[in-house]
C-alpha cells in the first residue's frame, strides 16, 4: 500500500500543463538568485552573473507574452545532469554550456548546429568576435550562440606597483620578456616585501594549463597536432614551464595557494599580480570601489603581456547550446527570438567581467566606458580556443594543470612533467570511440 | 566525614578524552561561526570569523530563496519514504531468511549479499535508463526506489531474528497463530531496537544522498535539499559566498541534528555493535 502511493505521489513531480504558448525549457548554471532578482526585468538595475541572467529571462519572459521560458537551475556545472537528461531523451532546449564541453556533446551527435537559429534571429555569423566564433565552431558549423568570451588576465595592485616603481603615467609598466618580469618582479619584492605574482598552484589545474596554453598559443606552437593528440614535448613549452619554475623559486611569488588563498591575498593587498579570468574583475572592481579595503582605489586589469611571440590569450567562453530532440515550428521561432535577445543585450551581459561575444558590443563606447574593459577590449580579437575538435577539454585542462603545477612548484623536473602529462592526455584521448 | 567517590577515569584519559572532542568539534564550530559571518567580511581573511559582530544574513537568504521549502520537504517525503519502505521490506526479508525454509534460501541470502560489494555509480546507467523507461525521473517513486535495495538492511534484520529464539515461534503456533500473525505481534515488536537503528540510518543516508537525487530530479521543483543548495551556490562560492555556503551546510544538517538528538541511544548502541543480539 505505501507503494501505491508512492506511485500516486508520482504526478506530483510532474510541472502542471501548459497554455497557448510556445514553451521552451531553459536550463542553466551562474546559480539561483530568485529571492533577490526573482522579479526583476531592468537588467541595467542588477549586478552579477546570477542576477544578470536571472533579469534578462524575466525581460524575455515579460516582452514576449506568446513564449513562455520555463528556467531550471542547476547546481554547477550542471553537466551530470545534461547528460542524464540526454539518457533519458528528454534534454531541454536551450542549455549553458562552456564553449570546452561542446565538442563532447557534439561528437555524439547531441546537439544542433544552431544556423537556422541564427537566420531566424537575423544573427550573421561574421557579427560575432573571431574568439567566441572560433570556440563555438567545430567543423565549419556553429554549435552554441556564444555568451561571452572569458580566459586569463593580470590582475594588478596599482598601490603595490606604484610603491615598486612600476606605475608610468598612470599604467603598470608590465614586461616585454621573461627577463624583464623576472628584474621586474625582484624590483617590486625588495621594494615592497610582497611577492609581485600571487599563483594559485595548490587544487586549481585551470591556473597552470591556461599560462602553459597562452603562452604556447603565442608562440604558435601547435599544441594538437589532431584532435587525438596531444604535443607537449618541445622546446616553447619547455620554456614557458622553465620560466614559471624559476619565478616561483626565486621568492618573488606565493606558493602553496589554493584558489581562495590565492583571491584572499590578492584582495588583501598581498602581492602585485595576480593572474586569473575575466570574471574575478566585479568583485575586485566592487572592493576598489570600497573605502577601506586594501584595493581601494588600488586596481587594474590587463591582458597576459606578451613574453614570448605573439599578443595572444587562450580563451573559452560561455554559449547557449541547443540539445537535439523533436520540437514543433512555434519553439523554434522562439528559440531564434531567445538567441536574437541574447545577442541584443550581450552588453548587460558583459558588465559580469566577461568579454562580449559580439564585435558591435565590444567596440562600442558603452562597453569601453566600463571599468578596465577598454584595456582588456583587445582579448575579444587576440584570443584564442583550443582547437574545435578536440574533445575532453575540462578533463585534458585537468591533466595538463596538475603536472605542470608540479613543475611550476619544483615536485616535478619540466621535462618529465611534460612527458608524463603528454602521455596521460595522450592516453584519455586514445579511449575517445 | 564521607570519602569523595573516586573519579572514574583519570585526568590523562579525562584530557585526551577533551582533546578529542575538540578535535571532533572545532569543524561544526568553525563551520557555524562562518556562517553568521556577512560574506564580504570573509573574502579577505576567513579569521574574521572568531570576532564579532555576527549577522544572521546567510540564513535570512536561504529561506528568502524561492524554493528552499519545497527542497526540504522533498527532502522528508524521500527521506521518510525511503526509510519507511526499507524497513518494510527488510523486515520482511529478514523474516523469511531468518525463519522460512524454501528453495535456493542459501543461495539467494548470498545472493542479496553480493549487493552490499557492488557501488552505486556501477549501475547507475541502468539505473538510470530503467527510470527513464518508466517515466519516474522527476518523482518521489523516482528518488525512493532506488533506495529500497538495501541489502545491508536485509543482512541486518536478518541477522536480528535469527538471534530471536525459535521458541517464540512455536509457542505461538501452538496458540494457532498464523505465519502473518507470528510476525507482525510476536517478532516485529521485539525488533524494534533493530528497527530504530536500521531506519535512523536509512534516513541520515538518504538525506545527505547527492549522486542519484542530482541526475534523477533534473527540475528545480524536484530537488532534494542537497541538490537544491548546490544549485543556490554560484562559481566561487568557497570565497565570494562562503558565509553563505556555510549557513546553507548548516541549515541542510539541521534535520539531521534533530535526528542525531532523537535517536542517539540507537546510534550509539548501532556504532557499539550491541543493536545486533
Amino acid at each position: 500500500m505505501p507503494f501505491a502511493a508512492l506511485f500516486a505521489l508520482a504526478s506530483c513531480g510532474e510541472v502542471a500543463g501548459s497554455d497557448d504558448r510556445a514553451e521552451i525549457y531553459l536550463q542553466r548554471f551562474f546559480g539561483e538568485c530568485g529571492a533577490q532578482f526573482g522579479s526583476a526585468t531592468d537588467v541595467a538595475k542588477v549586478e552579477g552573473e546570477c542576477g544578470i541572467v536571472t533579469a534578462m529571462i524575466n525581460k524575455f519572459n515579460a516582452g514576449n507574452p506568446d513564449v513562455r521560458v520555463s528556467s531550471n537551475v542547476v547546481a554547477w556545472p550542471g553537466y551530470p545532469q545534461l547528460s542524464a537528461q540526454m539518457a533519458a531523451r528528454d534534454p531541454p532546449d536551450l542549455v549553458t554550456m562552456h564553449t570546452g564541453m561542446i565538442p563532447d556533446y557534439s561528437a555524439e551527435g547531441l546537439l544542433e548546429p544552431i544556423e537556422p537559429y541564427l537566420a531566424e534571429a537575423g544573427i550573421a555569423p561574421s557579427a560575432l568576435t573571431e574568439a567566441s566564433r572560433g570556440a563555438v565552431t567545430i567543423g565549419g558549423r556553429l554549435y552554441g550562440l556564444p555568451f561571452d568570451t572569458h580566459g586569463g588576465l593580470f590582475h594588478i595592485n596599482t598601490k603595490l606597483f606604484a610603491r615598486a616603481g612600476l606605475m608610468k603615467d598612470g599604467r603598470p609598466v608590465l614586461p616585454t620578456s621573461p627577463e624583464e618580469m623576472i628584474a621586474q618582479a625582484r624590483q617590486f619584492t625588495e621594494r615592497t616585501g610582497k611577492p609581485y605574482l600571487i599563483q594559485s598552484l595548490v587544487g586549481d589545474n585551470a591556473y597552470a594549463a591556461r599560462n602553459l596554453y597562452t603562452y604556447l598559443l603565442a608562440q604558435d606552437a601547435v599544441l594538437f597536432p589532431s584532435p587525438r593528440r596531444i604535443r607537449l614535448q618541445t622546446e616553447q613549452a619547455e620554456r614557458i614551464v622553465d620560466f614559471f619554475r624559476a619565478i616561483t623559486a626565486s621568492g618573488v611569488s606565493t606558493r602553496n595557494q589554493d584558489t581562495p588563498a590565492a583571491i584572499a591575498s590578492f584582495m588583501s593587498g598581498e602581492g602585485g599580480i595576480y593572474p586569473t579570468g575575466t570574471w574575478m574583475i566585479g568583485q575586485f572592481e566592487a572592493e576598489a570601489n570600497t573605502p577601506g579595503r586594501p584595493l581601494h582605489k588600488s586596481y587594474t586589469v590587463y591582458p597576459y603581456p606578451r613574453l614570448w611571440g605573439a599578443d595572444v590569450s587562450y580563451v573559452s567562453g560561455h554559449a547557449w547550446v541547443v540539445p537535439k530532440r523533436e520540437r514543433s515550428p512555434a519553439q523554434r521561432r522562439a528559440i531564434g527570438r531567445f538567441f536574437r535577445f541574447i545577442a541584443e543585450h550581450n552588453f548587460d551581459w558583459a558588465r559580469t567581467g566577461h568579454l562580449p561575444a559580439f564585435k558591435a558590443v565590444v567596440e562600442s563606447p558603452a562597453f569601453k566606458a566600463l571599468p578596465h574593459r577598454s584595456n582588456i577590449a583587445p582579448v575579444a580579437s587576440t584570443g584564442r580556443p583550443l582547437p574545435g575538435g578536440v574533445r575532453r577539454q575540462n578533463a585534458i585542462e585537468g591533466l595538463v594543470g596538475e603536472e605542470v603545477a608540479a613543475a611550476f612548484n619544483g615536485q616535478k623536473p619540466t621535462k618529465q612533467a611534460l612527458a608524463d602529462a603528454e602521455r596521460r592526455v595522450n592516453a584519455l584521448l586514445a579511449e575517445l570511440d | 566525614m564521607s570519602a569523595q567517590p573516586r573519579s572514574r577515569w583519570s585526568p590523562a584519559v579525562l584530557i585526551a578524552i577533551l582533546l578529542a572532542a575538540f578535535v571532533m568539534l572545532a569543524p561544526l564550530v568553525w563551520t557555524l561561526l562562518l556562517s553568521l559571518k556577512a560574506n564580504s567580511a570573509l573574502v579577505g581573511d576567513s579569521g574574521a570569523a572568531l570576532s564579532p559582530p555576527y549577522t544572521l544574513e546567510n540564513y535570512r537568504s536561504i529561506l528568502q530563496g524561492n524554493q528552499v521549502f519545497r527542497w526540504l520537504v522533498n527532502s522528508l517525503i524521500v527521506s521518510g519514504g525511503t526509510t519507511i519502505g526499507v524497513l518494510i521490506l527488510c523486515s520482511l526479508a529478514g523474516y523469511g531468511f531468518a525463519r522460512l525454509d524454501f528453495p535456493f534460501r542459501r543461495t539467494l541470502f548470498i545472493f542479496v549479499l553480493l549487493g552490499l560489494a557492488i557501488p552505486e555509480q556501477a549501475v547507475i546507467l541502468p539505473q538510470h535508463q530503467l527510470f527513464a523507461e518508466l517515466r519516474l525521473h522527476n518523482s518521489y517513486p523516482g528518488l525512493i526506489l532506488p533506495g529500497l535495495a538495501g541489502p545491508f538492511g536485509v543482512f541486518f534484520m536478518t541477522q536480528y531474528m535469527r538471534a530471536i529464539p525459535r521458541d517464540l515461534d512455536e509457542a505461538a503456533m501452538l496458540d494457532g497463530a498464523s505465519r502473518l500473525k507470528l510476525f507482525w505481534k510476536v517478532l516485529l515488536p521485539l525488533t524494534l531496537p533493530a528497527q530504530a537503528t536500521l531506519g535512523v540510518f536509512t534516513f541520515l543516508g538518504t538525506w545527505n544522498a547527492y549522486w542519484w537525487p542530482l541526475i534523477s530530479a533534473t527540475r528545480s521543483d524536484m530537488y532534494t535539499l542537497t541538490v537544491g543548495l548546490a544549485s543556490a551556490q554560484m562559481n566561487y562560492a568557497q570565497t565570494s559566498g562562503l558565509g553563505f555556503l556555510m549557513a546553507q551546510a548548516v541549515f541542510a544538517s539541521i534535520p539531521i541534528f534533530i535526528v542525531y538528538i532523537l535517536f542517539q541511544k540507537q546510534i550509539v548502541r548501532a556504532m557499539a555493535g550491541t543493536a545486533v543480539r
